[in-house]
């Protein structure tokens, strides 16, 4: 067995006779447990009442009887975002960004439902899930497991008979880390078996289409991102002078880095790029309506121009000769206009969040954990880009359910008989009804390369900070 | 087999360690007496390559100890002043940790009859090093100095604070390891331990070896005599 191997199992043998360490390694492994059966009980609750409204809100759609087919498009229906089963792992936005939404005729509505609506101020500071256990919790055990790896060593003078022995610093320093990424990995096997196997139980009846892949994956960002805090933890050690100096600056490192730097990060990217209120954006929604997008073309006059324009091409005097009902025409347009009036106010809006979160991206590059936050959520189907692409399918959705209500009444009715004329079950069926599926992974990861990048240069520099170190390392000075 | 030419250690403009020439052969004790800050323990660092000479050379075995780290360390076992073992680890854990670092193997039955040579009670090979006093520490350094079959042995004051008993004791287990060819370099206050156990004795003064006989050429009065004689001018 090789020096490395030695000092891994030594340093295994250590930590599992210190008492602290056992004791917070039993917490992490209780609370990972809890949140892994409280996030697993309330996804299925969620799937089950997703559902089960989703097929109630179907029948209504398709036993609503007959009716004008405009007045179907106001009868509507509702679209609901299912649960991905990565939620489960990690909540993401899913309790700020809502769940259904009502879909009708001229008007994009927002989504109904965000679960921060029903929690106190306290969910500010992050619900118990298994991401925030990973991502905020463990670092902590990992700190309080390695802080002395070095310090206790040259504190006690056992540092000068390990290099006395003919040791090399890096069979020291890696078999430190081995040793703390096995101690992890003892610890965490028997909740990502339980992902895996809750994963794989629901994977084909899932809105992610490759859960397999995307666990693979979080599975793979979580062990980057630990091994990063515990290889700069061993170097922390390596370069104090004791184990209270090493403690005390791998307290403030995460301080800095889980706490302070992400909020203020995400304070900074709204100061810098400040959203309308709702009530502006709704209000300039309602203006570009009314007096179009340039404010000088209103509804009375795009109408007048459409009207010309179908009577000038079809060659005839009234709208009651064309061989279609004007109406269905004129509502389709109405209706193209909102859509662009939506598609370019939700442009500026995007365009906001878009520059925020370019400002996270680029502070991920400085820091690991805001990496590993960003990945974790896109991942589990639970970060924005995610949510804007349910959006978008959603949006693409109603514009088909409203365009074929509207296509119906131009063909099949006549002009200003409105009320006579009625279709029913056959042109509900023809709307099929809306279910989700999220993007592969490729497409989710796309718009995070900054943080993959961060992730893989972090782990490089820390390879290169250790090395540089280990040369260096004496188990006196002079 | 321990040799040094010339052997100096700066810091800035202090001298720690001045041409040192010394030569310590197979079965020979040399004890390096001197008051504190002499060059002493500079020394054994300097042959440890825990510090890195300002000019000249110390060689284990014809080898340069800053160009060979790895194998002059294989041929040599450190007891330093106060050994410190893992405190949480037996003292059979402990020696069978430090014994596998330089791939030897022992069975347990092994690691039991070196430490029980070394003279550490069969009591106490399976508690926790917390327990152990520094004579039964430094015996567990001796056992791991048979175990890897040391040439050399490089003691930085082991005996210090030692109660007689266990001071004697540990003079016996020098001397044995003598016998067995290990050429050991010991750092020491103890005179008298240096008249009974060293083949060769050098005073330090200043970072400068002063004096350089063998120990069968003086008394321990006139060591003594010349030792305080030293030390007060």
């Amino acid at each position: 067995m090789s020096a490395l191997l030695h000092i891994a199992k030594k340093e295994i043998r250590i930590a599992f006779r210190e008492r602290l360490i056992v004791f917070l390694g039993i917490i992490i492994m209780v609370l990972l447990g809890i949140s892994l059966f409280a996030g697993f009980v309330s996804y299925e609750q969620q799937k089950e009442i997703i559902t089960k409204t989703e097929n109630d809100k179907r029948q209504e759609w398709l036993n609503q009887g007959d009716k004008h087919p405009h007045i179907a498009a106001h009868y509507g229906t509702f679209a609901f975002k299912p649960k991905t089963v990565l939620s489960l792992f990690d909540f993401g936005l899913d309790a700020y960004t809502g769940t259904s939404v009502y879909l009708e005729a001229h008007n994009q509505h927002e989504f109904m439902f965000r679960p921060a609506q029903d929690h106190s101020s306290m969910i500010r500071f992050g619900e118990l899930s298994s991401s925030l256990v990973l991502q905020v919790l463990l670092p902590l055990l990992i700190i309080f497991l390695s802080f002395s790896s070095y310090t206790k060593e040259k504190e006690s003078g056992t540092l000068k008979l390990l290099m006395s022995q003919g040791v090399s610093a890096n069979a020291i320093t890696w078999g430190k880390i081995l040793a703390y990424c096995i101690i992890l990995l003892i610890m965490l096997m028997p909740f990502f078996v339980g992902l895996i196997l809750i994963a794989n139980a629901t994977a084909n009846n899932d809105s992610l289409p490759d859960v397999a892949s995307r666990t693979a994956l979080l599975i793979t960002i979580y062990a980057i991102y630990l091994f990063l805090v515990i290889t700069i933890a061993v170097w922390i050690s390596m370069k104090s002078l004791t184990g209270r100096n090493a403690l005390l600056t791998l307290l403030t490192f995460w301080t800095f880095f889980v706490i302070l730097m992400p909020k203020t990060v995400a304070n900074l990217s709204e100061s810098f790029y400040p959203l309308p209120s709702m009530r502006e954006f709704k209000a300039g929604i309602e203006e570009s309506k009314l007096n179009g997008l340039d404010g000088q073309t209103p509804r009375s006059v795009r109408m007048a121009e459409l009207e010309t324009e179908y009577l000038e091409k079809y060659k005839v005097d009234s709208l009651s000769q064309l061989p279609f009902n004007f109406e269905g025409v004129s509502m389709q347009a109405g209706e193209d206009y909102g859509n662009m009036v939506y598609d370019h106010h939700y442009e500026g809006i995007r365009a906001i969040f878009s520059k925020q979160n370019r400002l996270g991206s680029i502070a991920s590059i400085f820091n690991p954990f805001i990496a590993t936050q960003h990945l974790s959520m896109s991942l589990s189907g639970t970060d924005l880009h995610t949510f804007n692409h349910f959006e978008n399918e959603v949006e693409e959705y109603r514009r088909m359910l409203v365009r074929r209500m509207n296509n119906d009444m131009a063909e099949n009715s006549k002009y200003g008989e409105f009320y006579e004329y009625a279709a029913g079950e056959e042109l509900w069926e023809e709307i099929d009804g809306f279910y989700y599926t999220a993007p592969t992974f490729f497409f989710a990861l796309r718009p995070y390369y900054l943080e993959l990048l961060s992730l893989l240069a972090w782990v490089v520099f820390t390879i290169f900070l250790l090395k540089r170190s280990n040369k260096k390392l004496k188990p006196i000075h002079g | 087999m321990l040799k040094s030419v010339n052997l100096t250690k700066k810091y800035g403009n202090f001298t720690a360690l001045n041409e040192l020439n010394l030569s310590v052969k197979e079965g020979d004790i040399f004890c390096l007496l001197g008051a504190n800050g002499a060059g002493k323990s500079t020394t054994i660092n300097l042959f440890l390559n825990f510090i890195s000479p300002s000019a000249g050379s110390a060689t284990i075995n014809g080898l340069d100890v800053s160009k060979h780290d790895k194998e002059t360390k294989q041929l040599l076992s450190y007891i330093p002043e106060n050994l410190m073992l893992y405190p949480n680890l037996t003292g059979m854990e402990n020696l069978d940790f430090f014994c596998g670092l330089g791939n030897k193997n022992y069975s347990k039955q092994e690691l039991e009859n070196l430490l029980l040579q070394s003279g550490l009670q069969a009591d106490f090979m399976n508690r926790r090093v917390s327990s152990y006093s520094k004579g039964m520490r430094q015996k567990v350094g001796i056992a791991l100095a048979r175990a890897r079959e040391a040439k050399v042995l490089l003691l930085d004051e082991p005996t210090s604070g030692l109660d007689p008993k266990a001071s004697n004791e540990f003079s016996e287990l020098l001397l044995e390891m003598k016998g067995n060819g290990v050429a050991t370099l010991m750092a020491t206050h103890d005179l008298f331990r240096a008249k009974e156990t060293g083949t060769h004795i050098g005073i330090m003064k200043q970072g400068v070896l002063i004096e350089h006989f063998e120990s069968d050429e003086v008394s321990f009065q006139d060591l003594e005599k010349m030792y305080l004689k030293h030390m007060h001018n």
